[in-house]
């Protein structure tokens, strides 16, 4: 029997909307209309983000990316960017929703063009008010616990820590706080920006997060396609990484053959029993020091699993 | 039926050879829709066979778009078609000939290189000339280029309507609307651009801005749409997305700081100084 893993009973449900994909598909910098619509398909993502922007007065016709989808059924993320404060994210995202395509918004503030790195003050302030606007809120934000926990409460309906900076694919330069978000939060965890090829992917949903969100790394790879599919399959990797449960780290080997029985050849030393049960305690001792479990978090409905995992640690 | 009237801003011509691939009556029929208000048929290379053909096809066209169609030279194939008029150059059947044959029920247009031209041109009845090439022009190879100097003395002296012709584009156009034109005929501008209706849209709306500024009489407003001052002399919010042709396009339109509702367009007039933002979604992360 093949074993395939049940996405009906692992769904991710944000605002209400439940999504067999994790994997959300930013639309900015595709060489082409045909090659985003190509990725799109082969990305099989449910929630594709876009951005707000002054209509081309001379040349409306090249106009909306919406044309392109008109005829998939997708969650509609539109983003603030542009907007450096609270007020103006506020505006762009009434905007948005005035185009009648949902009340999805990510709240995305930069502050610093050098590093677009979001600012965790108006973004907060947004996310507060736009949630009491009953706006569906997914805030892109710094990878900080403490912020993430805040945003949550603000009333975001997932919570969007990057990895690094926008479009640098640098990957997750601080996976300990990744994990500890991903670990404490009681909405959905989509890791957005700074993902640079599948391997991270795999890396932020074996952290626990719920989601990805990448738009650079697939428009600006060599294939934009072909990396779409790889990120489509990392995604659906790292998740069923993440549930299986990884083995926790050890300093020393653990034979993966049956130790008893081995036959030695005649007049050779084999390992002796008592060696072999020196090595075991050392991998112990160190057990706990190594590993900083990186994915505590389970899946929220399962606290006792979580609980489980916790245990399983000490 | 009367004289079309010649209340035009925006005169496009035909040009086959630059727009192969796509046929004329689409690439005419985009222009049209841009905001060019009368075509004129012109292939210098072409059977009249051919030629009568293209006429055809043209003047269901424009019949469709209740926009006046010319005939380049060919009075006989202007008739054969029922186009509403004809454009004469300098070499070709001299106006009081045309108008004979014609009558008066028809337009016609003659081409003028220099002030003394246009003068006869005016007082021998041409219901229009044209004043160019302005500038160098792949349609007109060798021609001298008569440059804006001379679009400035046909705005002090001609008192029909003159169009300025001959090497205009959406880089110059606005140096011959300086120079006191108020009507453009663009060739190339216009059907050799990969988006006829948004190049004619574009010239359109510079055009009605440089008009604007002559004519204080006018029911022009001045707006400001997404940071640029634009002219208008639509009546209604709905009126004005449709200029910009973005009628059928699902743009948001905030008004003086306010989201006006879709519903509401149709209900909202466009004031002098109206504030407009008008946005759309475009790719992004």
């Amino acid at each position: 029997m093949t074993y395939t893993m049940n996405t009906e009973h692992d769904p991710l449900v944000i605002g209400g909307v439940r999504l067999a994909s994790r994997f959300f598909l930013g639309t900015g910098r595709f060489p082409s209309p045909a090659v985003l619509q190509e990725a799109l398909t082969a990305s099989k993502a449910e929630v594709v983000t876009f951005a707000v922007r002054r209509v081309n007065l001379d040349f409306a016709e090249d106009d909306s990316v919406l044309q392109h989808f008109a005829d998939r059924k997708l969650t509609y993320l539109p983003n603030t960017s542009g907007a450096s404060s609270a007020e103006e994210a506020v505006r762009i995202a009434r905007l948005a929703r005035a185009a009648g395509l949902g009340n999805w918004i990510k709240v995305e503030i930069s502050a610093n063009p050098r590093t677009l790195l979001p600012d965790p003050i108006e973004t907060l302030k947004a996310t507060e008010q736009l949630a009491a606007e009953g706006f569906v809120v997914l805030p892109y934000t710094s990878d900080d616990p403490i912020l993430c926990k805040r945003l949550e409460e603000a009333g975001a309906a997932a919570v969007m820590p990057g990895g690094a900076p926008i479009g640098s694919g640098l990957g997750i330069l601080n996976p300990y706080n990744i994990g500890l978000i991903a670990e404490d939060a009681n909405v959905p965890i989509i890791v957005d920006a700074g993902i640079g090829s599948a391997g991270d992917v795999v890396q932020a949903m074996e952290l626990g997060a719920d989601g990805i969100l990448v738009n650079t790394p697939v428009a600006k790879a060599v294939d934009p396609v072909a990396m779409a599919y790889a990120i489509r399959l990392a995604v659906e990797a790292g998740r069923a990484s993440y549930l299986a449960g990884r083995i926790p780290k050890r300093r020393y080997a653990s034979a993966s053959s049956e130790q008893a029985g081995v036959s030695p050849l005649s007049g050779s030393d084999p390992l002796s029993a008592s060696a072999l049960r020196q090595s075991e305690a050392d991998a112990y001792a160190h057990e706990a020091a190594v590993t900083m479990a990186q994915n505590m978090r389970t899946h929220q409905s399962s606290p006792e699993a979580l609980r489980g995992e916790e245990k399983g640690l000490v | 039926m009367g004289k079309p009237n010649i209340t035009f801003r925006l005169y496009a011509i035909t040009g086959e050879n630059y727009h192969p691939g796509r046929s004329m009556v689409s690439v005419m029929e985009q222009a049209i829709r841009g905001g060019a208000d009368i075509i004129q048929l012109r292939a210098k290379d072409t059977s009249k066979r051919e030629l009568l053909a293209q006429a055809y096809a043209l003047r269901e066209l424009t019949r469709r778009y209740d926009v006046p169609l010319l005939i380049n030279d060919h009075i006989d194939v202007a008739l054969a078609a029922e186009a509403d008029g004809v454009h004469l150059g300098q070499e070709d059947l001299p106006l009081a000939e045309a108008r004979r044959i014609l009558g008066e029920d028809r337009i016609i247009g003659i081409s003028t290189h220099n002030i003394a031209q246009a003068l006869e041109a005016q007082a021998g009845g041409a219901d229009y000339i044209g004043v160019g090439p302005v500038y160098p022009t792949g349609t007109k190879p060798g021609r001298q280029a008569v440059t804006t100097d001379y679009v400035r003395e046909a705005a002090a002296q001609v008192r029909i309507p003159f169009v300025a012709i001959g090497g205009i584009t959406l880089d110059n156009v606005d140096a011959v609307l300086e120079a006191g034109a108020t009507r453009i005929c663009a060739v190339s501008a216009i059907v050799g651009s990969d988006q006829p209706a948004e190049t004619a849209r574009a010239f359109k709306q510079r055009i009605r801005a440089y008009n604007a500024h002559g004519a204080s009489a006018s029911s022009l407003k001045q707006v400001l749409i997404n940071g640029r001052q634009e002219w208008t002399d639509a009546v209604t919010i709905a009126g004005l997305v449709e200029q910009y042709g973005l009628g059928a396009k699902r743009i948001v339109v905030e008004l003086n700081g306010v989201i006006l509702a879709r519903e509401a367009w149709l209900h909202t007039s466009v004031d002098e100084g109206a504030k407009l933002e008008l946005v759309h979604f475009v790719g992004g992360g």
